[in-house]
């Protein structure tokens, strides 16, 4: 096996057209999956000693984030905290101190696995993929990135994610087996505009009901446009049960998930952060 | 005799070398030129081994050899009968070794391990319990026992028509439950080796140092005095160390090619390879007057023994013994059973066959004390065991039986709860 | 095979490696550190525990070449018996070590979080401890001897 380490995006993506080489983010997978003979790569280009996948920033009206921003170096980002706190509370549940350390947020998308911690969040955000290849760059919705199959091509990078900073409020929970290490059975992320006492826009992705994590556009149309209130909450919750119902049909978690998104819901509403700054 | 560190905080001798990181831990240890070795094992749980073809992997440079069965001088072994073999012909679940291969490197005795052509019968098998003690169930071990029911422990006290008859209330439940791994933190892992004596020399992690060297003295046909066990540091064992794991196959294999062998399991191979704890089915019919006091009990414990024997016996012996829990119940109908099936081998774990019944008894005791309008805790206040107490099994308690207190101090924590107590 | 330049506990080394060999598997079979220990190999257990650069990592899912240039502290490179380090003094004084075979990345990720923050709240140890399974249950004594170092040491 080869084994590449450029120093620029540019240099990765030349090499990842010459031979036939995956790239390697964090590893937290890839090296398991490698060592396993799962995943048997001709060639490996590293991207841990390119400095400009690492950024995390504020641009005009985008926050960005380099896909090689590890969930640790997130999670202890003050913007990422305030204008994009779902992805702030996934990047604290996510693994464990070892894995947050090593694990990048765009090796969560790369690898795309059902339960990836950092996608719904980004969803709900409205996030962006900017990605590289021999075409060049092309920067497309998260939502529609995450209906291509395959995902990306073998030398498309991925560079970063942008959020537009729209003023939304946001808040995620996730259903684990136990606090630390736990690999989510089940993710909410909520996203809402707000205009006064009235909800104008709401996103809901959801994480571990389906082969990919996924936006509900219906649950927008229904819950947009109202006053927040318990009747309201009671509405998202009946809104998402129906769609977890509906994406897992007759799996055998079908039953217990229904159930237990309603209380995942109910968990990521709470887990906004108020005017004040403190959670709600 | 110097009681003065009873009570007292000691400091653990050995804590100093495990915070360096310089305690020896089986994996931790190696010699130049060794072998590695890989053990091919069984993905059917019942099956007879028809063929082994092993040209395929003894092609693969830097393979060595590859035993099988036929290799073995005394292909048995087991804590309380020699019913498990070393590497089996006749397979009883998922995971048993039915061949070994070693080779120079880790890598090569992995790849080569694949490449391992095993022709099995495929054999119809039984993962019930119950099942398997039905009469037309194929024997697993007929040279052992004629049916699958390895052990039946009976007790009997009072009369079970007089207890029934002084009930107002009858609890009546079926309980289950599962299989557990130790999960102890420290894959098994051996260095074995012929040394300078011509002795074999077994490095290893094992609960049980004495027990290994019988077992491989007699696997491979040598004298007690010709094999030596060295125990280095456990890593964690819970009961899930005492029997046999990679032990003779290292040494069977350092003996053959005279080289030093080394063997470690992944987590994976860890799960497959070893003891569990005993799944039980119980059946519990528990009786008591109108004032709380307990006067029948009637259970029914069957104990899923698995592939082979392990522990099983002393396992459900206590799981026997300890039906009635901490309380005195004057008529009394237990009845034990350990039953082989073709799931993975039960032997030790904590608690070795009390803490299944615990779920039993206790639940029992709390649906009591709802049908009879009193607390949970009152129930056990009235029943549980003191001094001059007579168990089941006819023991009287002489000796401290504070469970009174015990009770005392957890009662206020309790009746904090949502007022079940 | 590539060659590599790691630092060691403060010792340069220049290996040549493959690069699909693990950094657990360099330290131990290459370096002879046999201190990392693996548990699980796949990320769960945390006994393969070793700082990078700053930063507390599982070796068994990071390629050696992964930290080529990187600074690497491992349980060898924290105190000895002339000089333990606070938190493994604490370990020993508690009786937070049991079987022993968790305990090199538990101090790890200890003094990793001392390194950064010299008096944590107990929810900053739980946090920082989470990522270290111990079988034989000793978590209490073990959450404990990292707040006594937290007290006692730096």
């Amino acid at each position: 096996m080869k084994y590449f380490q450029p120093q620029s995006v540019r240099e990765a993506v030349e090499i990842a057209q010459t031979s036939e080489a995956a790239f390697l983010a964090g590893g937290t997978d890839l090296v398991l999956f490698m060592q396993t003979g799962k995943i048997k790569p001709i060639a490996l280009i590293d991207l841990g000693k390119i400095p400009q996948l690492k950024m995390i920033r504020e641009t005009e009206g985008y926050l960005e984030i380099g896909s090689m921003a590890t969930f640790a170096e997130m999670g202890n980002n003050e913007l990422i905290y305030k204008q994009a706190h779902a992805l702030w509370l996934a990047c604290h549940t996510m693994g464990s101190p070892q894995i947050r350390n090593q694990a990048t947020i765009g090796g969560n998308l790369g690898n795309c696995s059902p339960a990836a911690d950092g996608l719904p969040p980004l969803l709900a955000l409205g996030a962006e993929v900017h990605l590289v290849s021999g075409n060049g760059d092309e920067v497309i919705a998260l939502e529609s990135l995450l209906s291509r199959t395959p995902l990306l091509a073998q030398d498309t990078l991925i560079q970063g994610f942008r959020i537009p900073l729209k003023g939304f409020q946001s808040g995620f929970a996730k259903l684990g087996r136990r606090r630390a290490l736990a690999i989510a059975r089940l993710s909410v992320a909520v996203a809402i505009e707000v205009d006064g006492n009235l909800v104008t826009q709401v996103r809901v992705a959801l994480g571990a009901v389906g082969r990919r994590a996924f936006l509900s556009e219906a649950l927008n149309q229904d819950l947009s446009g109202q006053e927040i209130n318990e009747a309201w909450i009671e509405k998202g919750v009946e809104q998402v049960q129906r769609i977890v119902r509906e994406a897992l049909g007759t799996r055998a978690s079908a039953p217990y998930k229904r159930v237990a998104v309603s209380g995942v819901f109910r968990e990521a509403l709470d887990s906004f952060i108020t005017e004040g700054g403190s959670n709600a | 005799m110097n009681t003065n560190v009873v009570g007292s905080r000691v400091i653990r001798e050995d804590a100093w070398g495990k915070v360096f990181g310089q305690s020896k831990f089986p994996a931790d240890v190696n010699l130049p030129d060794q072998l590695y070795g890989v053990v091919v094992r069984s993905p059917y749980p019942h099956a007879r081994v028809r063929n082994i073809v092993t040209e395929k992997a003894l092609e693969l440079a830097g393979v060595v050899t590859v035993l099988t069965a036929k290799d073995v001088p005394h292909n048995s072994h087991g804590v309380l009968f020699r019913d498990q073999p070393v590497l089996a012909d006749y397979v009883r679940m998922v995971g048993d070794p039915v061949a070994v291969v070693g080779a120079e490197t880790m890598e090569i005795a992995r790849a080569a391990a694949k490449l391992v052509e095993i022709d099995y019968e495929v054999l119809p098998a039984v993962f019930d319990a119950e099942q398997a003690m039905l009469p037309e169930a194929l024997p697993l071990h007929p040279e052992l026992k004629p049916t699958n029911v390895l052990y039946h422990m009976p007790i009997r006290r009072g009369t079970m028509e007089d207890g029934w008859a002084l009930a107002d209330v009858v609890i009546e439940n079926e309980y289950n439950t599962q299989h557990v791994d130790h999960a102890f933190l420290q894959p098994e892992a051996v260095l074995a080796y012929v040394d300078e004596r011509g002795h074999m020399v077994v490095q290893t992690a094992t609960q049980y140092a004495h027990y290994d060297r019988g077992e491989i003295a007699h696997a491979l046909g040598l004298r007690f005095s010709q094999v030596q066990v060295k125990t280095l540091a456990v890593g964690g064992a819970f009961g899930g160390r005492e029997d046999i794991s990679l032990q003779i196959i290292a040494a069977l294999l350092a003996l053959t090619t005279l080289r030093p062998v080394k063997m470690e399991n992944t987590r994976e191979e860890s799960f497959y390879s070893h003891s569990k704890r005993h799944p039980m089915r119980m059946y519990y019919k528990t009786g008591a007057t109108k004032d709380g006091k307990l006067v029948a009990m009637e259970a029914k414990i069957v104990g899923d023994a698995g592939a082979y024997a392990s522990w099983s016996i002393n396992v459900l012996r206590k799981s026997a013994v300890h039906a009635t829990g901490p309380y005195v119940i004057p008529n009394v109908s237990i009845d034990s059973f350990a039953v082989f099936t073709n799931n993975p081998y039960a032997g030790a774990m904590r608690g070795f066959g009390a803490a299944q019944t615990v779920l039993a008894y206790e639940s029992q005791m709390d649906l009591l004390a709802k049908a009879l309008g009193i607390s949970a805790l009152e129930i056990r206040l009235l029943n549980h065991f003191k001094v001059g107490s007579t168990t089941a099994t006819g023991q009287v308690l002489t000796g401290s039986i504070p469970l009174d207190q015990c009770l005392a101090k957890i009662a206020p924590y309790l009746q904090k709860g949502d007022g079940i107590l | 095979m590539m060659d590599i330049k790691l630092m060691v506990n403060n010792k340069p080394y220049t290996l040549n490696i493959e690069p699909s060999e693990r950094l657990l598997d360099v330290l131990r079979t290459r370096l002879g550190l046999m201190g990392t220990k693996e548990g699980c190999g796949e990320g769960e257990c945390g006994a393969c525990t070793v700082i990078v650069d700053g930063k507390t990592v599982n070796s068994c899912l990071v390629l050696a070449a992964q930290a080529n240039g990187s600074e690497i502290t491992t349980i060898e490179g924290v105190g000895n018996r002339r000089k333990p380090h606070p938190v493994q003094k604490a370990f020993v004084e508690v009786g937070a070590v049991q079987c022993g075979f968790c305990t090199p990345g538990m101090v790890l990720s200890a003094k990793n979080l001392l390194d950064k923050k010299s008096k944590p709240s107990d929810d900053e140890i739980s946090v920082a401890m989470s990522g270290n399974l111990c079988r034989c249950t000793g978590y209490d004594k073990i959450l404990r001897a990292v707040k006594l170092a937290s007290q006692e040491g730096n």
